[in-house]
């Protein structure tokens, strides 16, 4: 089959999102088809500029190209699953969740503007009228699918992937740090982690891995350790290679993980390939579909004093945390993510 | 009556208006219904001023703003926001400001709305360019010639300008819908695409039950009452006129409430025409004396000429004390039943009120009956409840609103664009509006 993955790219951002795209892609090739992906790039201020992608993205045909059919269109991302196709399946990675669950949050941009409701309800009715076209729904997550019934009345089936090179994690000889590899942002939390080492008992050692998507707010983040005080106890390891990711997933005593309200979340499933426990929060989402409390992990509130807690609790009880971390292992090997079962789902 | 932030609904809306204690008849309005209002929905009193009325605070919650620095976040909270405006740029231009960025719904108190923007623009802002390009992009070059030569003279004609080019579409352009308060701005706006109108007959200020209407005429002479914002459209020198033609005039006396715009004159009109005895200029008069004076009156004068389109709350409030009135036959004044008012011809003002006043000492009884069905058709017709209730129908359709806007709007970006490229720009343009237009026709598509 001739198959296009629609999807949109922020130039010069890349995360989980491209990651997932190119995945697909491969295991597509894998299998015998001919697939691409095709992103439509996205601004999403002023809010105008939202509804203006959107319209861009209904007025194109890639019904076929040169003559010869597209076969099937897989829609990742708003506002490119809008691209019109007669035989189109959504693999929903999220909406777009300013209008949605994060309408009225401090991750909100929309909000503060003042045409803010009006782009907000026409989103909403966009994706209540025209997600409902595609012949099946899916959804990234049990997170994702929620939020899909629950604001447009819209049922999807979750359905999990792999991490990328899932099978090249593994364990090894556990040093004395916690891991937090993610871009660095607001909505991965890293300033609420540099916050809780402040009140930890013992002088727990944490390694950030990744990038900011704006290098003020890297800067910001050390300053923060450096008010804290807690500057000699993290280090920022910045961009590093896949090779060096899995060595720090491997080395470590576990892996911080507590964004707000993920959608799916890589290192989840990453640290526990590598059998390690995770630490998230009662509110991260997608990382709670994963973790089990006190099996697997930790989950705790989102507060400094709670987090700073369960980071003791695995700095000082080093075998627990390894027992955990296999349990991890354990539980991941049962939900048997694989491309295989995805790209059967999605051609079904 | 609704406390603050106990409503049931879960309907909340933002309403922006001048307060009590600003002296204009849109605080009255808005202190009048508030009460119904706030039975219905939670309800956020937006104001740029630093003062108000406390008990206002009874039931709604207030907020100060400053238009340059608006909380956008709490504003988009709220379901709907309303926008009250009406001519005097003192008490609107903050409230217009915000209209044409936070999308709602306006609240027409005026239909023309020139002598509003005019001050905004060449008085508040001094920038007589802009109100020059305003003109120009609403009427275009008749517009500008107009406007030009207004600026231009040392005493243009407000009137005619507010006819001939009301600026009434620059309210709007950025709204919702718009609620209007007379019959024949709702004909003028109904066939608009763009956004909702509303027609809902202005509201009594008080409840008519709640006020005991003690009848405490004087006959001999008989009181005669003109109250309010006594400018140049309030026809005081066609009234004087006609007492001091009238023969028998000492069996009237005049009363004369609210501020004057030109005291002096008035004065000096009274002493020629020999009116002194008969006539009393008192100024400001809080509402309890105003009532008392409303009670104790027989005829009401409640001119305008020229009108700006408006319903006029001071009428409503002549009805809720049951007496007959002297209106000008223009605008809203016109589509008044003669059962309920005696209509004065702009053109033979004079000559009617002389004769209203000969008919009324003749037949007194005649004119009470007219003051009588005046209050029965303000309890059927301008009950704070069913107005309340009209207008709150908008923000259970204030998705299927915004999404028409957005629309219309997007539509607009369009056409833009393809002036680079279209042959016709304008066809070009008015084609995509159109498609646009038919596909949100129809409730709920898009």
């Amino acid at each position: 089959m001739r198959i296009l993955i629609t999807t949109v790219q922020v130039p010069f951002i890349r995360g989980g999102a491209e990651i997932h795209a190119e995945g697909l892609r491969n295991a597509l090739c894998e299998f015998g088809h001919e697939a691409e992906i095709l992103a439509i790039p996205f601004k999403w201020y002023p809010p105008e500029r939202i509804l203006d992608h959107m319209l861009a993205c209904q007025l194109l045909d890639i019904s076929e190209v040169a003559g010869t059919r597209v076969d099937l269109v897989i829609g990742l991302k708003f506002p490119s699953y809008l691209i019109p196709h007669p035989n189109k399946v959504l693999w929903i990675l999220h909406q777009h969740r300013t209008a949605y669950e994060l309408w009225d949050h401090p991750l909100s941009d929309l909000v503060y503007y003042p045409n803010g409701t009006e782009v907000r309800d026409v989103i909403r009715q966009a994706d209540r009228k025209l997600i409902p076209r595609a012949k099946a729904i899916f959804a990234n997550s049990r997170n994702v699918a929620e939020r899909l019934k629950k604001f447009c009345g819209i049922d999807s089936t979750p359905l999990y992937h792999p991490p990328p090179n899932a099978e090249r994690y593994y364990c090894s000889t556990v040093e004395d740090f916690l891991f937090f590899p993610s871009r660095l942002c607001i909505p991965k939390r890293q300033e609420l982690v540099i916050e809780a080492l402040a009140q930890t008992q013992n002088s727990v050692r944490v390694l950030f891995a990744g990038v900011s998507d704006q290098p003020s707010y890297a800067n910001k983040l050390m300053s923060l350790a450096r008010k804290f005080k807690v500057h000699d106890r993290v280090e920022w390891l910045g961009p590093i290679s896949a090779d060096e990711m899995r060595h720090r997933y491997a080395n470590s005593i576990g892996v911080i993980y507590p964004p707000t309200d993920e959608d799916y979340g890589y290192v989840t499933l990453e640290a526990m390939l590598s059998s390690k426990p995770v630490v998230t929060c009662n509110d991260s989402g997608g990382p709670l579909e994963f973790v089990l409390d006190h099996k697997t992990g930790l989950i705790t509130e989102p507060t400094p004093d709670a987090l700073a807690a369960a980071f003791d609790l695995l700095w000082e009880n080093r075998a627990e945390a390894k027992a955990w971390g296999e349990m991890g292992r354990v539980r991941y090997e049962s939900f048997n993510l694989s491309w295989e079962h995805v790209v059967n789902k999605l051609l079904a | 009556m609704g406390a603050r932030g106990k409503q049931v609904t879960g309907m909340k809306i933002n309403w922006f208006s001048p307060l009590p204690p600003a002296t204009t008849g849109i605080a009255n309005y808005t202190q009048g219904i508030l009460p119904a209002l706030t039975t219905q929905a939670d309800v956020t009193l937006w104001t740029d001023r630093t003062g108000w009325d406390p008990t206002l605070e009874k039931y709604a919650w207030i907020r100060h703003y400053d238009p340059d620095r608006m909380d956008w976040v709490e504003l988009n909270r709220a379901d709907l926001s309303f926008y009250n405006l009406g001519n005097n740029h003192l008490f609107h231009a903050a409230i217009w400001q915000v209209s044409r960025r936070a999308a709602g719904i306006v609240v027409l108190h005026d239909f023309r709305l020139h002598d509003f923007f005019e001050c905004l623009y060449r008085v508040q802002w001094r920038d007589a360019d802009a109100y020059l390009a305003q003109m120009e992009r609403q009427y275009g070059e008749e517009g500008l010639r107009a406007a030009t030569e207004f600026v231009n003279a040392r005493k243009g004609d407000y009137d005619l300008m507010a006819q001939r080019f009301p600026l009434t579409p620059l309210a709007l352009e950025n709204s919702l819908g718009t609620v209007v308060h007379t019959r024949e701005a709702f004909e003028e706006l109904k066939t608009a695409k763009r956004f909702a109108v509303v027609y809902a007959p202005l509201p009594a200020a008080t409840l008519v039950s709640q006020r005991s209407l003690s009848v405490n005429r004087a006959s001999n002479p008989y009181g005669l009452i003109i109250f309010g914002h006594i400018g140049r459209n309030r026809r005081l020198d066609a009234v004087l006129k006609a007492l001091s033609e009238l023969p028998n005039r000492d069996r009237f006396r005049l009363d004369i409430y609210g501020k004057i715009d030109d005291e002096k004159t008035l004065r000096q009109r009274v002493q020629t025409l020999r009116l002194e005895d008969i006539v009393t200029a008192h100024g400001y008069a809080p509402a309890a004396k105003l009532e008392q004076a409303l009670s104790a009156a027989s005829l009401a004068i409640n001119l305008r000429y020229p009108t700006m389109g408006e319903a006029s709350a001071s009428q409503l409030e002549i009805w809720s004390h049951a007496l007959p009135t002297l209106v000008t036959k223009v605008g809203w004044y016109a589509s008044l039943s003669e059962e309920t008012v005696a209509h004065v011809r702009p053109e033979h003002e004079v000559e009617d009120i002389r004769h209203y006043l000969e008919s009324f000492l003749a037949d007194p009884d005649r004119f009470a009956r007219m003051g009588e069905r005046g209050l029965s058709l303000l309890q059927q017709q301008h009950d704070p409840d069913a107005y309340v209730a009209t207008i709150l129908s908008l923000v259970s359709n204030a998705r299927q609103l915004r999404l028409r806007k957005a629309a219309y709007d997007m539509a607009r970006r369009a056409g833009v664009l393809m002036r680079a490229w279209a042959p016709n720009s304008d066809d070009a343009s008015r084609s995509v509006a159109e498609k646009i237009h038919a596909m949100t026709a129809e409730p709920g598509s898009l």
